[in-house]
């Protein structure tokens, strides 16, 4: 357990009510400590992806309010979010990769958000690249790359602002076990060198397990289990407990 | 926060699966409307105080306008042979002597012809183009990609679009209006018989009928960009909600240009009086 949980709760999420055609989250409320990899799992459609947009303020809640690194995120413009974007990194489940080089790619939050001088940028792409493993491939297109090799390089994008939060939708979706449990460790080293809090959305309950300090699952929108990998692991919560062990008996 | 904690009952179905009514027409175009005035006021806050990303307007120029050149200069040609063709049909059945026509058919082509009709191909070229590239990128989460990474959307992609079609367009449709001019000579002396030192008339054309043209020309231009760029960040769904939002675009695009051709055509009469 790393979660600094005296310091008090790095992301704070109260009573969060959001609905597209039907109601997507129902009054979800969640306190993550600082440097916590927090893991919310949850089958699909439960609302998993729209939490973590709203608490990267992507999304706005029609009701509840959402803290994140001291920061009422409900309470600010579209241009002092922009500014806060500067302590948030996200990792998409798409890639969301930018028909630009990788290079390019990684250093665009750099670019965006910080006023650095050109050979620094370029120093810290070449050390994010060297960091997931894919040293010298600024030049490549991601066309060109593979999934996992476009997952890391939206590790090291998501990482490169060395933000105290990072968050992950869907890290290792479409990736065979083994890239999977190589990005899982990634996202676990990086959380390490960088001190930072992390979220992971997964369907992988297995895999990020292993990295997690705190688990968090969400069904039809409602957050109906929080707390330790071995609490969730032990839960006698019939949903929580089909989903944790891969059940095909029970309530999902 | 060291204890689990467990809510007591399963979520209930009825409310997640409880549709919300649809909006009605009116609350729908209201909703529209108010978008791309926020898109359009952000718009002109970018060109300003934006982050300008090296080259991306002469990306953008050389999208917009060099890759329509060569359709709308075949548009252009047909519009304006047909466009001859019947004005002196209908001519002949009232006065024979069609040495007029040259003028008229400048002063027609240069204050409404070139501009408005010209817009036509232009949007469905520029606007489809524009629609379904930032409707893919939202799709594949890319427009939040930007947002995480401190660029607004319509900085980094609105905007250059907007001042290269404001631009292109204008230079495009100016074209256009030489090739109609052109093409229409062409059938005016070959099927009409007309001279053509008598058609190469400019002298009923005034410095206000210019002025008209080339402020639909950019208006035009703008109103494109603006409406498909909307249209293409208003984009839901996956590949279907790409295509929607390209016809929609289009649509949008053809419709704002015809209100604004009124509009302007009104009040061009009383300030450049024809």
């Amino acid at each position: 357990m790393r979660c600094r949980e005296r310091v008090g709760p790095v992301i704070r999420v109260e009573d969060v009510h959001l609905r597209f055609k039907a109601p997507v989250l129902k009054g979800v409320s969640l306190h993550i400590p600082e440097g916590c990899i927090y893991v919310l799992i949850g089958p699909g459609a439960a609302g998993k992806s729209v939490l973590l947009k709203c608490i990267a303020g992507l999304l706005r809640p029609q009701r509840g309010r959402i803290w994140v690194a001291g920061e009422e995120i409900t309470a600010l413009d579209d241009l002092q979010m922009m500014q806060l974007r500067k302590k948030i990194g996200m990792l998409f489940q798409n890639y969301a990769l930018f028909d630009l080089s990788v290079g390019e790619n990684i250093a665009f939050p750099l670019r965006r958000l910080f006023d650095l001088p050109q050979n620094e940028i370029e120093e810290r792409v070449a050390e994010r690249l060297e960091r997931v493993a894919l040293p010298g491939i600024q030049n490549r297109i991601p066309a060109s790359l593979s999934g996992g090799q476009k997952k890391r390089v939206g590790v090291a994008r998501a990482t490169i602002a060395k933000a105290p939060v990072v968050l992950y939708d869907e890290p290792t979706a479409g990736l065979d076990p083994v890239t999977s449990q190589k990005i899982y460790n990634l996202i676990r080293d990086e959380q390490r060198a960088q001190k930072s809090t992390v979220v992971v959305i997964s369907s992988d309950v297995a895999g990020a397990l292993t990295i997690a300090d705190r688990v968090g699952m969400l069904h039809r929108g409602e957050l109906i289990f929080d707390g330790t990998v071995d609490e969730a692991r032990t839960s006698k919560h019939p949903a929580v407990d089909q989903f944790v062990h891969g059940k095909t008996e029970g309530p999902l | 926060m060291t204890t689990a904690t467990e809510t007591n009952a399963m979520p209930t179905k009825t409310d997640a699966e409880a549709e919300v009514r649809k909006p009605g027409a009116f609350q729908f175009y209201a909703e529209e409307l108010s978008d791309l005035l926020r898109v359009t006021i952000r718009t002109f806050y970018y060109i300003v105080r934006g982050k300008r990303e090296k080259g991306d307007v002469i990306r953008q120029c050389f999208e917009i306008g060099n890759k329509s050149m060569f359709f709308m200069a075949v548009t252009m040609a047909f519009i304006g042979a047909i466009v001859l063709f019947q004005m002196c049909m209908q001519a002949k059945r009232i006065i024979p002597d069609l040495t007029m026509i040259g003028g008229m058919y400048a002063k027609l082509l240069i204050r409404e012809l070139a501009p408005s009709v010209g817009a036509m191909p232009f949007a469905t070229r520029v606007g489809a183009g524009i629609a379904a590239e930032i409707g893919s990128m939202v799709v594949t989460e890319q427009t939040d990609a930007l947002r995480m990474s401190g660029a607004d959307p319509v900085d980094y992609l609105v905007v250059p679009r907007f001042v290269a079609s404001v631009i292109m367009g204008t230079i495009v449709l100016v074209l256009g209006a030489g090739i109609a001019y052109g093409a229409g000579f062409v059938v005016g002396v070959t099927t009409f018989d007309i001279n053509p030192n008598t058609f190469i008339n400019f002298t009923s054309v005034k410095g206000g009928d210019v002025a008209l043209g080339l402020i639909k020309c950019v208006c035009y231009g703008g109103i494109i960009a603006l409406v498909s760029s909307q249209r293409g960040l208003r984009t839901f769904g996956g590949s279907e909600g790409v295509g929607i939002a390209t016809t929609q675009a289009v649509v949008g695009s053809l419709f704002a240009v015809i209100v604004a051709n009124f509009i302007l055509s009104s009040v061009g009469h009383f300030v450049f009086p024809p």
